[in-house]
């Protein structure tokens, strides 16, 4: 079985044999050969041996990807296809919600409807979790609405503030 | 002595205090909010009483919700933990009117330690050596400034009422101070709803040493030693240790002396720590007293052998101390690392999400006070701690060692935790030889931490040799935001980032 994983940036190819008459998996990565040996997996542990070698991880498979637990050190071991499948429609799609990323208070606007304002300028400040997040203009233009007020409680998908973006060539990009 | 607690608090320490209770006999009330419906601390008490939606004002902040479970239970104390209501005044005193044990020191001691300057005053006129500084709130810049050129920069603008950081701007010069002053007090105004302000002189890179005292109500005072604390980030403690490599014999009994002194001048009753900064010429200064038990008491327990939480059901319930300073001796050495579920790569952002899979560290000299299990979502309503590992091991080398192969089996799945960041913080030369200070984080190294890719490899044909032999089965069928499968929204979502 040919396998193409990514954790973060990086992207490994594994070519993996089927398991021999001693249960040997013989994988190839990067060029360099390693026989495996799956003692046992059980309760999300796997124990294995690379070419002799005793390793022990843990891992649990998800929607998406495997995290492995490797001596202290977390990986989530994706599908490289199914990532960059995934990234192409986020692409297509530009993020333009100011919204917060979790259930949280807004605790100042600092914008009003018609004002003008800078890719990156802070419109929202709003707190969760004890500490305030700023949420900030994803492109340049003029603010059309803003939604929200001091007090409100707000969640992922609320859009607190509405903006129009400017023609292209706007000198504040 | 008590037949039932209720224990106001939530999370590793409300199921560390239970434990406790458990061991005496003593039965035990959690209290929580919506988003601990499946906390470990629910299901660890004797009795659960809820009280409402989750965010801190309309739950674990909430005086009359937590006196009326008190009261509705026939709980005779209240255990307050740390953070949340431990150290507010307010909470103390209304408690001991409803005819309920407060389990901790007297609300008008707490009150005067709350106080920044009025604490260094208490310590001040009793000899205890306070770090040069105001000790009176000052609102009129120009004599701020004065104050300043005389102490000599850099300065330290605080928060008389302030905390963890918070209301703290580093000064050094007179034309940076106006405006360090205003933006000091706004944040101190917010976050502690008082904005007096005073100056300290700024110590370069000191050591954060704290002591833990316990005191009873006939008057004796003891201290059960030191805790090194000086590895922070964004002014939070990340691992803590005892004892402190910067102690010798002398300097122990000194400062020890001064926690002591400190307690009684304070008129100070039950659990308490006293911190100090030892600067760079072993010159040691009162920074202040924290009048509640501690994240990081474990270490302190692993080298006495005492069960501080027990001394403090016992204290509160009016019994003498059975030790004094000479009955106390330390033995070996403890190391506590605080687990939360945070990503390091991110500027130890909260990293909220389901814990797909768990499993303690075991093994001589390890324990985990943790309130996690393998299914647990972690509420993004409070601070993020799942847990703190504390090893014990003969001495700091041998502690080291445990404490990575501790950290190595302390298996966290589903959110992203610090634990390789501590791992590798545990491996350095630098830790290891013992080189610590407060800016231990942002500089040597660790400030540009990324994960190490070597791992990788062994994490795929692990993947792979999982995907080849076992079944394909995906935990959990119910999708709820956080879950793995869903990106958390700190990833995903694009303009936004943080104002501390």
């Amino acid at each position: 079985m040919d396998y193409k994983l990514r954790i973060q940036d990086a992207v490994y190819h594994v070519d993996a044999a089927a398991p021999d008459s001693t249960g040997s998996i013989r994988t190839v990565l990067d060029g360099k050969e390693r026989s495996l040996s799956v003692c046992s997996v059980l309760n999300n542990r796997v124990n294995f041996g690379i070419d002799g070698r005793v390793a022990n991880i843990f891992a649990v498979k998800t929607d998406e990807g495997t995290w492995v637990w490797v001596d202290g050190r977390a990986r989530l071991v994706q599908d490289a296809d199914k990532v960059d499948r995934r990234k192409a429609r986020a692409r297509s799609g530009v993020p333009s919600d100011v919204t917060p990323p979790t259930p949280a208070a807004v605790v100042r606007v600092l914008v009003e409807s018609g004002q003008k304002v800078a890719k990156g300028q802070g419109l929202v400040v709003v707190s969760a979790m004890k500490m305030e997040i700023t949420l900030s203009a994803p492109y340049s233009g003029m603010v059309r609405a803003v939604n929200t007020a001091v007090g409100d409680q707000v969640k992922p998908g609320d859009i607190l503030v509405e903006i129009e973006a400017h023609e292209q060539g706007d000198q504040n990009e | 002595m008590f037949s039932k607690i209720l224990v106001a608090n939530r999370g590793e320490i409300a199921v560390r205090v239970m434990r406790t209770a458990h061991e005496m006999g003593i039965k035990t009330v959690a209290v929580y909010s919506d988003a601990d419906n499946e906390s470990l601390h629910v299901f660890s008490a004797d009795e659960a009483v809820f009280l409402g939606e989750s965010d801190p004002a309309s739950s674990y902040l909430n005086v009359d919700k937590i006196v009326d479970a008190a009261l509705q239970t026939g709980a005779e104390a209240i255990h307050p933990g740390y953070g949340f209501l431990a150290e507010n005044p307010v909470f103390a005193e209304r408690v001991v009117s409803e005819g309920l044990v407060f389990i901790g020191p007297p609300a008008h001691v707490m009150a005067a330690l709350g106080n920044k300057t009025t604490a260094r005053r208490i310590m001040s006129d009793s000899g205890v050596p306070i770090i040069p500084g105001m000790i009176h709130t000052e609102r009129d810049t120009n004599r701020l400034v004065d104050v300043a050129e005389e102490m000599g920069y850099p300065v330290l603008v605080k928060a008389a009422a302030g905390g963890g950081g918070k209301g703290m701007r580093i000064v050094d010069g007179s034309d940076a101070l106006p405006e360090a002053a205003e933006s000091a007090a706004g944040e101190a105004l917010t976050a502690f709803g008082d904005n007096t302000i005073y100056l300290e002189k700024y110590l370069d890179r000191p050591r954060h040493i704290e002591f833990q005292i316990l005191a009873d109500s006939y008057g004796n005072v003891v201290h059960l030693f030191e805790r090194e604390c000086s590895i922070q980030r964004r002014h939070q403690k990340i691992i803590e240790e005892t004892p402190s490599a910067a102690m010798d014999g002398g300097l122990r009994s000194r400062m020890g002396a001064a926690a002591v002194a400190a307690g009684r001048a304070a008129g100070y009753v039950n659990a308490g720590t006293v911190e100090f900064l030892l600067d760079r010429n072993g010159e040691f200064y009162f920074l202040e007293v924290n009048t509640r038990l501690q994240v990081e008491h474990p270490v302190t327990e692993m080298i006495t052998g005492l069960d501080l939480v027990r001394r403090q059901i016992e204290i509160a319930a009016g019994l003498p101390l059975p030790f004094s300073q000479g009955d106390l001796f330390r033995r070996g050495h403890a190391i506590e690392c605080r687990i939360y579920a945070e990503d390091p790569e991110a500027d130890f952002m909260p990293a909220p999400g389901r814990i797909l899979f768990a499993q303690s560290p075991e093994g001589p000299g390890v324990r985990f006070d943790h309130c996690i299990y393998s299914g647990f979502e972690v509420p993004v309503q409070y601070d993020p701690i799942l847990g703190k590992l504390v090893v014990w091991a003969e001495d700091r080398e041998m502690a080291i060692a445990r404490m990575i192969r501790a950290l190595k089996g302390c298996v966290i799945l589903g959110v992203k935790t610090q634990v390789e960041f501590l791992l590798d913080v545990l491996s350095s030369d630098a830790f290891k030889a013992g080189d610590i200070h407060t800016h231990f984080i942002e500089e040597d190294h660790f400030a540009t931490w990324k994960p190490d890719q070597s791992a990788d490899c062994l994490a795929v044909l692990g993947s792979v040799a999982y995907d080849m032999v076992a079944p394909r089965v995906i935990p959990s069928a119910v999708a709820r935001p956080g879950e793995a499968g869903w990106s958390s929204p700190w990833q995903t979502l694009g303009a936004w980032d943080i104002v501390r």
